[in-house]
């Protein structure tokens, strides 16, 4: 047995199947035939790679993706059964005609039935797919069909009426989503129409049951659905558009709610603001520069003068309620301010500078920085800063009405007009701007017509004083002549109609101010004490007052006297055409201002304050902070270092007078940082040294001892 | 990240406040270091602070607050 088992294995594998049987014949048994050879070219053929659309689950592994696929063909065909089948059944029925993501997803589970149909699925895999690969799987209908199948079964009756309301709210936004859905569900246009038809066969009691009752619903009610309809003709929009409104229901009734909201803007401070506007003006003081100044007091003439236009708006109209409480305290401030520029007999620009700022305190906090200033560029600048802030507040805040006053203006260049063109070539800083807005102000408040030709009569007075003064001012003046025409020209755009006769009693009496330091004090006092009163009349009046309040915080800053800063502005208000007398002595006067502020630039650039560099003290005190430090706390912190730089002279100057010596030696700084808390008995100066400084400056402090009896650095 | 101490800035500063007071010569070493100590304490005081409010970031006022703190520390 085992030899001839032995035998004829091997002979039957020698010879072929054929020749097995005769060793065996005589025995009787014929050993099984052999199976027919099988044929595995199928099994063994290259699988063909399905093109799943994009958006369909991830595939599968490979083993389980070619079961699959496999199962999908098959799925088609049988009823499968088996234990995969229960959590099959609920996907399958769709997908028995032909999901085959479903069938795919289901797969996944471990279904083994599969691999019975194994052959059949590759071969029908191969078959019938060359055009439509995915029929089963990856058509857009069918993808439509399952995202139908598994979208949320709402009952068809109760959310009618939300469907319908879902849709009418949908409606305004259905195009965008139904192109975004459309988008999402990636069905191309020929495939919609058969999609659709799919649905409905799909599910058609529900669903047909729900659309039509919907529709009819929905047409009845709407207009826009059934101008909507026509363009949605399809069946397929429509039933596209409720899955979307059922679908969207929640967004769109969200994003409604979103669009609807209210939106909740803070009403704007004035105080705040106000608040910082001088903080930013804070900031900002280190600006020295001429330059900056005249740019910025270009700056703030043309702002001013839209300040005095939004002032001369207010008086027409009805006066801005912000502007009062504001105007009202800055009025009263000013009368004190309108007397002390009439006694102000100095026109050198420290005591002006005093003066205004004196001025300027009383109305604005930040002025007292200024004060520290002796400079008046610096104070310019600041105010130029500040003013140029309040008044691009103001600014936008009356618009309209400039264009308003613009045209009013046209009209009443006249009778000032020559003193106003003096006035202008005057008025070189910022400050004349801000004396313009004031003059306006002013010129609103006071008498009217009769005494502009009074103050024409003044005007040209004052214009000859001016003329000797405008030079000396031109030397303080911050701002070249080049902002004077152009103040002229906005100023006198800003002028009110009504208001002209007012200012020209105004600009008589602020004309007197701005040549008191000249000459003639008593005159033009006794305009401003006319001023004052008139001011005091007018307190009423908000706006004029928040102007002066802005402009003497600006007049600060400029050299001049606020009388004379106010009186330009006025004449340059006043007068805009007629610049032709003033224009052959103008540009003189341009000359004048330009040299001299160079050289007083310069000269008073150089003491500018050493600082240690701002950079590094965000550095370090970022290092040590670890933590985002805002910009105002870095503020404070250079402050601060101020301080302690000052407190830390006093302290070594104490230690060395103590020591009786006038050099600050390293022994003073250990006492320092002793007394400090910094060194103490665990602490040594010399760890403190090499933990925070670098190698350089440890060789230098630290004696280190080197061979050769030599000690680093030498004693 | 860390530069080097601003010798003659240190120099001016304190020649600015006291200018009859000589400087040793590397005394200004040791007045920058003073300053980073300085420096350091404010940041130290100013983090708990905004610790304390639940605040991550430094604000000015927690600034404040450490500052009169720390100044007053370190008059010597």
């Amino acid at each position: 047995m085992a030899s001839r088992g032995g035998g004829t294995p091997a002979a039957s594998g020698a010879s072929g199947p054929a020749e097995l049987q005769l060793p065996q014949g005589p025995r009787g048994l014929s050993p099984p035939p052999p199976p027919p050879p099988r044929n595995y070219a199928d099994h063994n053929a290259p699988r063909r790679r399905r093109n799943y659309p994009p958006h369909t689950a991830p595939r599968p592994l490979p083993a389980l993706a070619r079961v699959s696929r496999e199962e999908a063909g098959g799925g088609n065909r049988w009823a499968v059964t088996g234990p995969a089948m229960a959590d099959r059944r609920p996907r399958a029925r769709p997908g028995l005609r032909r999901s085959g993501h479903n069938a795919r997803a289901v797969a996944q589970t471990g279904s083994s039935v599969e691999n019975k149909s194994k052959s059949v699925r590759s071969t029908l895999a191969k078959q019938g797919l060359g055009v439509f690969p995915d029929l089963r799987n990856g058509t857009p209908r069918l993808m439509l069909k399952r995202v139908m199948q598994n979208q949320p079964q709402v009952s068809p009756l109760a959310p009618q009426i939300s469907n319908h309301e879902d849709t009418k709210e949908a409606h305004s936004e259905v195009p965008s989503q139904r192109v975004s859905s459309m988008g999402e569900l990636q069905l191309p246009d020929v495939a919609p129409e058969d999609t659709s038809t799919t649905v409905f066969n799909m599910k058609k009691k529900r669903r047909k049951f729900s659309i039509s009752e919907f529709e009819r619903a929905a047409e009845s009610r709407l207009p826009q659905y059934q101008a909507q309809s026509a363009l949605d003709s399809t069946v397929m929009t429509r039933s596209l558009r409720m899955s979307v409104g059922s679908l969207l229901a929640p967004d769109t009734v969200e994003k409604r709610g979103l669009l609807r909201r209210p939106k909740t803007r803070r009403a704007v401070d004035m105080q705040a603001f106000e608040g910082r506007v001088e903080q930013n003006l804070l900031k900002s003081k280190g600006q020295n520069d001429l330059v900056d100044s005249q740019s910025a007091s270009v700056i703030r003439t043309s702002m001013l003068t839209s300040d005095a236009e939004m002032m001369m708006n207010s008086t027409e109209l009805f006066v801005q309620p912000l502007l009062d409480e504001e105007s009202q305290n800055k009025l009263s401030a000013l009368e004190p301010q309108l007397s002390d520029s009439k006694t102000s007999a100095q026109r050198s620009p420290i005591s002006d500078a005093d003066q205004e700022e004196a001025r300027l305190e009383g109305l604005v906090s930040s002025v007292s920085t200024n004060q520290e200033r002796t400079q008046r560029y610096s104070k310019s600048t600041g105010l130029d800063d500040e003013h140029v802030d309040r008044m691009s507040h103001v600014s936008p805040e009356t618009p309209a009405k400039q264009g308003e006053e613009k045209q009013d203006h046209s009209q009443q260049s006249n009778p000032v007009a020559k003193i106003s063109v003096t006035e202008e070539e005057v008025v070189c800083t910022a400050e004349r701007g801000a004396s313009a807005g004031h003059s306006e102000h002013l010129e609103k408040k006071l008498a009217e017509k009769a005494e502009l030709q009074i103050t024409a009569g003044h005007a040209s007075r004052g214009e000859t004083e001016v003329a000797p003064s405008a030079g000396k001012e031109v030397e303080e003046g911050s701002t070249g002549a080049h902002s004077s025409p152009r103040a002229e020209h906005e100023i006198t755009r800003g002028i009110g109609a009504e208001s002209l006769g007012r200012p020209s009693h105004a600009f008589s009496s602020f004309e007197k101010p701005e040549v008191t330091p000249v000459d003639e004090i008593d005159e033009q006092g006794d305009e401003l004490q006319d001023q004052a009163m008139m001011l005091n009349l007018d307190s009423s009046v908000g706006e004029p007052a928040e102007d002066e309040a802005e402009q003497p915080e600006s007049q600060e800053v400029s050299m001049k006297t606020p009388t004379f800063v106010r009186a330009p502005p006025h004449k340059l208000l006043l007068s805009a055409k007629p610049a032709k007398a003033s224009a052959p002595s103008s540009p003189l006067k341009l000359l004048q201002p330009k040299t001299v502020p160079k050289r007083l630039r310069t000269s008073q650039k150089k003491p500018r304050e050493p600082q240690v560099p701002r950079s590094l003290i965000k550095a370090i005190f970022r290092h040590f902070a670890k933590m985002p430090v805002t910009r105002d706390a870095f503020q404070i912190v250079e402050k601060c270092s101020e301080r302690y730089f000052k407190q830390l002279s006093d302290d070594l100057e104490a230690y060395s007078h103590h020591a009786g010596r006038k050099t600050v030696e390293a022994a003073d700084l250990e006492v320092l940082m002793r007394r400090q808390g910094l060194v103490t008995d665990k602490m040594p100066l010399r760890v403190l040294i090499e933990r925070h400084l670098p190698l350089e400056y440890r060789r230098l402090l630290i004696p280190v001892a080197v061979s050769g009896n030599k000690v680093i650095p030498s004693k | 990240m860390k530069r080097t101490a601003p010798r003659s800035t240190l120099r001016k500063i304190i020649k600015k406040h006291k200018p009859q007071l000589r400087l040793a010569a590397n005394a200004d070493l040791l007045v920058h270091l003073s300053f980073l100590l300085f420096l350091h304490r404010l940041a130290e005081e100013a983090r708990t602070n905004a610790f304390e409010n639940k605040s991550k970031i430094i604000k000015p006022e927690h600034t404040i607050s450490a500052a009169k703190v720390i100044l007053k520390k370190s008059r010597g």
